[in-house]
C-alpha cells in the first residue's frame, strides 16, 4: 500500500476549503441580521451589517490569495485543480452575497423610521430571506459532501424564492396610490431582488459542486434558454 | 519571418520523410488509422522482458502522427523500456525480448524483414544527457547525412537542422567550434538537430530536459511544440508539469507486483488526452500519481 505524500499541502487545501465555505456562514449571519433589520426597521442593525461586510471581504481576500499561492507553488492538478477553481468561484459568490446584504441594509434608512409598511409584503420578504438562507446552508453542505443531487435540488429550492419575488412584485403593483407607500414598496422590491440574487448565487455554488465531482461544468438552468 | 531561412515547409519535409520511409522499406507505407488522426505506432498487448524477467506487460495503445505523446509514471514502471521498443533500441540489450504486436505505420516493426538500423533512421532518439560527438558543431549535425551518403547540399541540410532545432542563430558564427564548448541546453538542442538532420519521421525523447536548467528546458519545450508540425514526438518525462505543458496525449504507467511481491513490471493504467489526464483522470491511481499524493 503506497504511503500518502504531500500531507501538508493536502492539509492546507482542506483548511482553505473550510475557510472559503465558512464565508457562507458569515453571509448567512449577515442575511439573518438583514432580515431582522427589515422586519423591525432597525437602522442601527443595518449599519452593523454594512460595517461587518469587511469581514466577508477579508475572508474573500485571504482565501483567494492563499489559493493563488497554492496554484503557483504546488501545481495542483485533477480533483485538486477543480476544487481550487470551484473555490475561487464560491468565494466570488460569497463576496457578492455579502454585498447584496449591504445593498439591502443601505436602503433601510431610506424608508424612514416609521414607514407605511405593508405587513404582507414584509412577511413575503422575510420568508424569501429565510428560504435563501436555507439555500446557503444546503449549498455549503452539498459542497462539503460533494453531493451533486443535493446541489441540483438547490434549483427547486430557488424556485420557491423566485415565486415569492414575483408575489412581492404583484403586491407592489397593487399597493395603491399613496406616494409614500409606493416609494416604500419600490424600496422593498429592490430588497426582494437582492435576496433573489442571493438564491441565484447559491445555485451557482451548486453548479461548482457538480464541476468538482464530475469535471464538467453545466449550468443547472440556463436563464437565457429556459427549458 | 526570417526570409533568409531556406524553405522547410511541412509538405516538403513530410514528403521527404515519406520518400525516405518508402525507400528504406516498402512495408513502411502509411495508412490512416481508425481514429481521426493517422497512427504512427499501434501497440497491441506488448510485453517486454529482459532475460525472462517481465519489465512491461500488456501495453495496448496507439500513438498519433504529429502529436507529442508523453509517457509518465514512477521509477521502474517501464516507460523508458517502452520508449526504447519504439525504435528497436532494446535489441541492443542482450536478453531483451518484445512480444505482442508493434506496428509502425501499419507494418510490423519487429517483422523479419525489418532492418533495425534502418528503422532507427526513421525513428530518432534524444537521450537524457546531451551526448554530442567530440567534433565540431557542424560535423555533429553532418554526421548522420554523411554516413547515409547524403553529401549533396550538406551545408543546407546542416543549416536547416540547426534552424529546426532553434540553434542556428546561436551557433552560425562558430560552426567549427567543438560541440563540447556549448552549454548543456545548446548541446541537447544540437543532439536534436543531429537527429533531425537524417530526416526522421518520429523523435523519441528520454527525459531530454532532466539535466537542464529551467531556461534551457523552456527552449526545448518550445522546440517540441514547433517540431511536432513536422515530426511525431514521444517523450518520457518525470516532470509532470512538462508532460502537461507540451504533450497532446499522456500515458500513465505504474508498477505492478505479483502476489508474492517478488516480481514487478510496468502496466499502462490510463492513456488519454493530456488535458483529461491532468484535470479529470478516470483512474484513481492516475489521479493520485499526477497529484503527487502517492510515493
Amino acid at each position: 500500500m503506497a504511503e500518502p505524500v504531500r500531507v501538508h499541502y493536502q492539509e492546507e487545501l482542506d483548511q482553505l476549503e473550510a475557510s472559503g465555505l465558512g464565508g457562507l456562514e458569515l453571509v448567512g449571519s449577515a442575511l439573518e441580521r438583514t432580515l431582522e433589520a427589515i422586519e423591525h426597521q432597525d437602522v442601527e442593525l443595518a449599519q452593523i451589517v454594512v460595517a461587518d461586510d469587511d469581514r466577508i471581504d477579508g475572508r474573500y481576500l485571504e482565501v483567494h490569495q492563499a489559493l493563488i499561492t497554492l496554484l503557483a507553488t504546488q501545481s495542483p492538478v485533477a480533483t485538486d485543480l477543480r476544487l481550487i477553481s470551484a473555490l475561487l468561484h464560491v468565494l466570488k459568490n460569497v463576496e457578492r452575497m455579502g454585498d447584496q446584504c449591504v445593498n439591502i441594509c443601505k436602503m433601510i434608512p431610506l424608508s424612514g423610521n416609521e414607514p407605511p409598511a405593508d405587513e404582507e409584503m414584509v412577511k413575503l420578504i422575510i420568508t424569501m430571506g429565510r428560504q435563501s438562507k436555507t439555500l446557503l446552508t444546503q449549498a455549503k453542505r452539498a459542497f462539503e459532501e460533494r453531493d451533486v443531487e443535493m446541489a441540483r435540488d438547490l434549483v427547486r429550492q430557488d424556485d420557491v424564492v423566485d415565486n415569492l419575488n414575483r408575489d412581492c412584485f404583484r403586491l407592489a403593483i397593487e399597493i395603491g396610490d399613496d406616494p409614500d407607500k409606493r416609494e416604500w414598496a419600490m424600496t422593498m422590491l429592490l430588497a426582494a431582488r437582492a435576496i433573489e440574487r442571493i438564491g441565484d448565487n447559491a445555485v451557482d455554488i451548486g453548479e461548482q459542486v457538480a464541476f468538482v465531482v464530475t469535471g464538467l461544468f453545466r449550468e443547472f438552468e440556463d436563464a437565457s434558454h429556459p427549458a | 519571418m526570417d526570409e533568409s531561412r531556406p524553405e522547410t515547409s511541412k509538405e516538403t519535409r513530410e514528403a521527404a520523410a515519406r520518400r525516405a520511409a518508402i525507400a528504406v522499406r516498402p512495408e513502411f507505407q502509411t495508412h490512416s488509422g481508425g481514429g481521426n488522426k493517422e497512427k504512427v505506432f499501434e501497440l497491441r498487448d506488448v510485453d517486454v522482458s529482459y532475460s525472462g524477467a517481465t519489465a512491461v506487460k500488456g501495453v495496448t495503445m496507439d500513438i498519433a502522427r504529429n502529436d507529442v505523446t508523453a509517457l509518465i509514471g514512477p521509477s521502474g514502471c517501464g516507460k523508458s523500456t517502452l520508449l526504447r521498443c519504439l525504435n528497436r533500441m532494446n535489441d541492443l540489450i542482450p536478453g531483451a525480448e518484445v512480444e505482442g504486436e508493434l506496428l509502425y505505420h501499419g507494418e510490423d516493426l519487429y517483422g523479419p524483414t525489418v532492418d533495425p538500423v534502418q528503422a532507427r533512421k526513421l525513428i530518432g532518439m534524444v537521450f537524457q544527457k546531451p551526448n554530442p560527438f567530440p567534433k565540431s558543431i557542424y560535423d555533429n549535425v553532418a554526421f548522420g547525412p554523411r554516413i547515409l551518403g547524403r553529401k549533396e547540399n550538406l551545408d543546407q541540410t546542416v543549416e536547416e537542422a540547426l534552424r529546426s532545432a532553434a540553434l542556428w542563430d546561436e551557433v552560425k558564427d562558430r560552426l567549427d567550434d567543438n560541440a563540447f564548448g556549448m552549454s548543456g541546453g545548446q548541446q541537447q538542442r544540437l543532439c536534436i538537430a543531429r537527429c533531425i538532420a537524417v530526416q526522421p519521421d518520429t523523435i523519441l525523447m528520454d527525459e531530454p530536459c532532466s539535466a537542464l536548467d529551467p531556461i534551457s528546458t523552456g527552449k526545448i519545450e518550445d522546440l517540441m511544440i514547433e517540431l511536432k508540425e513536422q515530426f511525431s514526438i514521444v517523450i518520457v518525462t518525470h516532470n509532470m508539469q512538462q508532460a502537461a505543458r507540451v504533450s497532446d496525449r499522456t500515458a500513465f504507467l505504474m508498477v505492478e507486483l505479483d502476489a508474492t511481491e517478488d516480481s514487478r513490471w510496468g502496466r499502462l493504467v490510463e492513456y488519454d488526452e493530456t488535458e483529461k489526464i491532468f484535470t479529470n483522470p478516470t483512474d484513481k491511481r492516475t489521479e493520485d500519481y499526477v497529484s503527487g499524493k502517492v510515493g
